[in-house]
């Protein structure tokens, strides 16, 4: 019982919960305003893992620095791949009927040559780098100095990304965007920058989870796809398409993970998130916290 | 005329096939054909075997070639594949090695599961392989014949050895975290009754998924308990996590062990010196003197890719070409000949001496390493100890 009112096991819950709602945010994003469903986001986070690790072993720049380099290189391929790949699609109405399909089968393509380059560029060897490890005591709470730049680095991104839609003009036009596609651009949304910037944006954000999670992780070509199941299943709980609800699915996930293994077993891990999941698409398959959030 | 002039000819054709055949013959390269898991789940762990391949490869071809039993030395040329991380597909592929690429010799794929898959089929072809990156009781199962595993890292074994190393560093207490996966379970099935017999109170034994990404509250209960050893039956993944969340939460025990993780290159970087003391599971150092080409062996590694092998699974793919190499030497690519010299030979590695009776290593002992100063030392059993076994202080 003490363990459970400690403040070690919320910090642990609220590290975990804003890695988790940091790295569905990205895909959130993307799907609520390009309704694409990026099955290679969890590479993402990989790219940005290995840009943390490529720019402290060669140029000794610490991962706080390279949080914006990989923020910058996923943004980059974000246009790559909206200019590339869907912006014609998107522009026809009967190819973007049919989109969302087809953007699974696309980002499946785009994940695993995105893997495959990984590993030829930089081998499948695990690498790993040493970052502010140092162990900070307050109030009896032992923090990892790693882990509470990635709690208040996820944190401050995700709010600070509720913030912008709630009160900057294109954070207005990106919403509207999400909820009445075509009735924003009659309103004189510019559809075609929402959606680049909007996955620009979203990659971004992958981007910078990565780095964070390379700080106490080993980094490997194919360390991805964990992450984007979990990204998936935040934001179904949440509520697809539904920025804020997300996030606070993400953080709810990361408690109940972490209370949940307190309180039962860590084997029970799989079976509390896949419950919640599972129960959550079977009581309020829009959502947990759709209508909370729309009020 | 007519005559004299293809007679002419069919004499330069003659010449020309000659010299053709005789160079194919001073220049046909020696086929060795493997899989390997370079996608799936296993990708990470098997550049560590793969890389000492290549290091093989290029080492021998730079002294001439593999040397047969007449003198003759040819160069050795690689057939691989990438089995994707499924045992079905290794299957296929070392058919295909067999049957369509027709490779002089075998080399062995990535993993447990791998090689229980491929005995039946070297079994079948009445191919040998020296199998290397597999550890579990079931390979004892194995019906002798055409696979060998070099390893002593052994879950029966190293649970009695890891007892007894305990005990004669005065453990009286543990706590046990184990991963899901097969090898840490049966290690632990292992470890369990053994603590029972050397008298070690089992205090807290948890058993935790894969793909688990906290350990608060497990370590708060370790912490809680204040063991003497804690033994985390880890795999790479959650090795690192182990090594940061035991470092947050200040475990204090004197003896740490992380089951799989410590030895790879990327873990001590990532850990730096958090992580000096900490035991593992390796029967190999590149410090013991008594196997001096286990130094030339690391240094060389080094120098290729930039990063330590790793003591166990390098150590024992390289080891396993070792001794492909010394039997070829004295059997030649013969199968059934070959079969009998790795089957009743004595191999010099960079472990020390190997032999095998069935699919088994006798000789190399089950040992333990222990990170100290950022260095791989061995340090049970005593009689192949490249160091004392040092207490961790703190983290």
């Amino acid at each position: 019982m003490d363990t459970l009112l400690s403040g070690q096991l919320l910090f642990a819950a609220l590290v975990s919960g804003s890695l988790y709602a940091l790295v569905a945010l990205g895909l959130n994003l993307v799907y609520g305003t390009l309704r694409l469903l990026n099955i290679a986001h969890g590479d993402l986070v990989m790219i940005g893992a290995y840009t943390a690790f490529w720019m402290i072993s060669l140029f000794a720049i610490p991962p706080i620095l390279s949080l914006f380099i990989a923020a910058a290189l996923c943004a980059l391929l974000g246009w790559a791949v909206y200019a590339g790949l869907f912006r014609r699609m998107l522009a026809k109405p009967e190819l973007a009927k049919r989109v969302e399909a087809n953007s699974l089968i696309l980002f499946y393509g785009i994940s695993v040559i995105l893997q495959n380059l990984a590993a030829l560029a930089f081998t499948s060897t695990s690498r790993g780098y040493q970052y502010l490890d140092t162990v900070i005591t307050w109030q009896g709470i032992s923090m990892t100095g790693n882990r509470l730049l990635s709690l208040g680095v996820a944190a401050s991104v995700c709010f600070g990304a509720l913030l912008f839609l709630r009160f900057h003009l294109f954070g207005w036009g990106l919403r509207a965007v999400i909820q009445r596609r075509e009735a924003a651009q009659v309103v004189g949304v510019n559809l075609n920058r929402v959606q680049l910037l909007t996955i620009c944006g979203g990659f971004a954000v992958a981007g910078v989870a990565g780095v964070l999670v390379s700080m106490t992780e080993q980094i490997t070509p194919f360390m991805g796809f964990p992450f984007t199941i979990v990204a998936f299943v935040v934001i179904i709980i949440g509520g697809l398409g539904n920025i804020g609800a997300g996030v606070l699915a993400g953080f709810c996930l990361g408690l109940v993970e972490t209370y949940g293994i307190a309180l039962t077993s860590p084997g029970y891990r799989s079976i509390l998130i896949y419950g919640l999941f599972v129960g959550v698409l079977l009581v309020r398959p829009e959502g947990i916290f759709t209508k909370a959030v729309r009020s | 005329m007519r005559g004299r002039r293809s007679l002419a000819s069919a004499a330069l054709a003659t010449a020309i096939a000659l010299t053709a055949t005789g160079a194919a013959v001073a220049q046909e390269p020696i086929t060795i054909g493997y899989s390997i898991a370079r996608t799936g789940i296993y990708a990470a762990a098997a550049p560590s075997q793969e890389n000492p391949y290549k290091l093989w490869q290029k080492q021998v071809n730079a002294a001439g070639g593999l040397e047969l039993p007449d003198g003759e030395q040819r160069p050795v040329e690689f057939v691989s594949y990438d089995d994707q991380s499924n045992p079905a597909n290794t299957v296929r592929i070392y058919e295909k090695l067999i049957t369509q690429d027709e490779v002089d010799l075998l080399a062995a794929p990535w993993g447990t599961p791998m090689h229980l898959a491929l005995a039946p089929v070297l079994q079948r072809f009445k191919m040998p392989m020296v199998g290397n990156t597999a550890a579990s009781v079931q390979l004892r199962n194995v019906a002798p014949g055409y696979i060998w595993f070099p390893t002593s890292a052994i879950p029966d074994a190293m649970g009695a050895e890891l007892a007894k190393m305990m005990q004669a560093e005065g453990v009286k207490s543990a706590a046990l975290l184990a991963n899901e996966l097969p090898y840490s379970q049966e290690f632990r099935s292992f470890l369990i009754p053994a603590l029972e017999e050397a008298g070690i109170e089992v205090m807290v034994d948890e058993s935790y998924p894969p793909d688990i990404k906290d350990m608060t509250s497990m370590l708060v209960e370790v912490r809680d308990a204040a063991p003497d050893a804690v033994v985390a039956m880890t795999y790479p993944s959650d090795a690192f996590l182990f090594a940061g969340q035991a470092k947050e939460l200040g475990i204090e025990a004197s003896f740490v062990m992380s089951l799989i993780g410590p030895t790879i290159d990327a873990y001590r970087k990532a850990n730096g010196s958090a992580v000096n003391g900490m035991v593992s599971s390796a029967h190999w150092s590149p410090e013991a003197e008594d196997w001096p080409r286990g130094q030339a062996f690391f240094d060389a590694y080094v120098e290729e890719f930039g990063e330590e092998p790793d003591a166990l699974d390098s150590a024992l793919a390289y080891m396993s070409l070792e001794i492909l190499q010394q039997a070829v030497a004295e059997a030649g690519l013969e199968p059934e000949a070959l079969r009998d010299e790795i089957a009743s030979g004595t191999f010099d590695t960079i472990n020390g001496e190997v032999r095998f009776e069935g699919v088994q290593n006798v000789v190399t002992p089950t040992g333990f390493v222990q990170i100290q100063d950022g260095k791989i030392e061995l340090v049970w059993p005593e009689s192949v100890a490249t160091a004392d076994f040092a207490p961790k202080q703190g983290w």
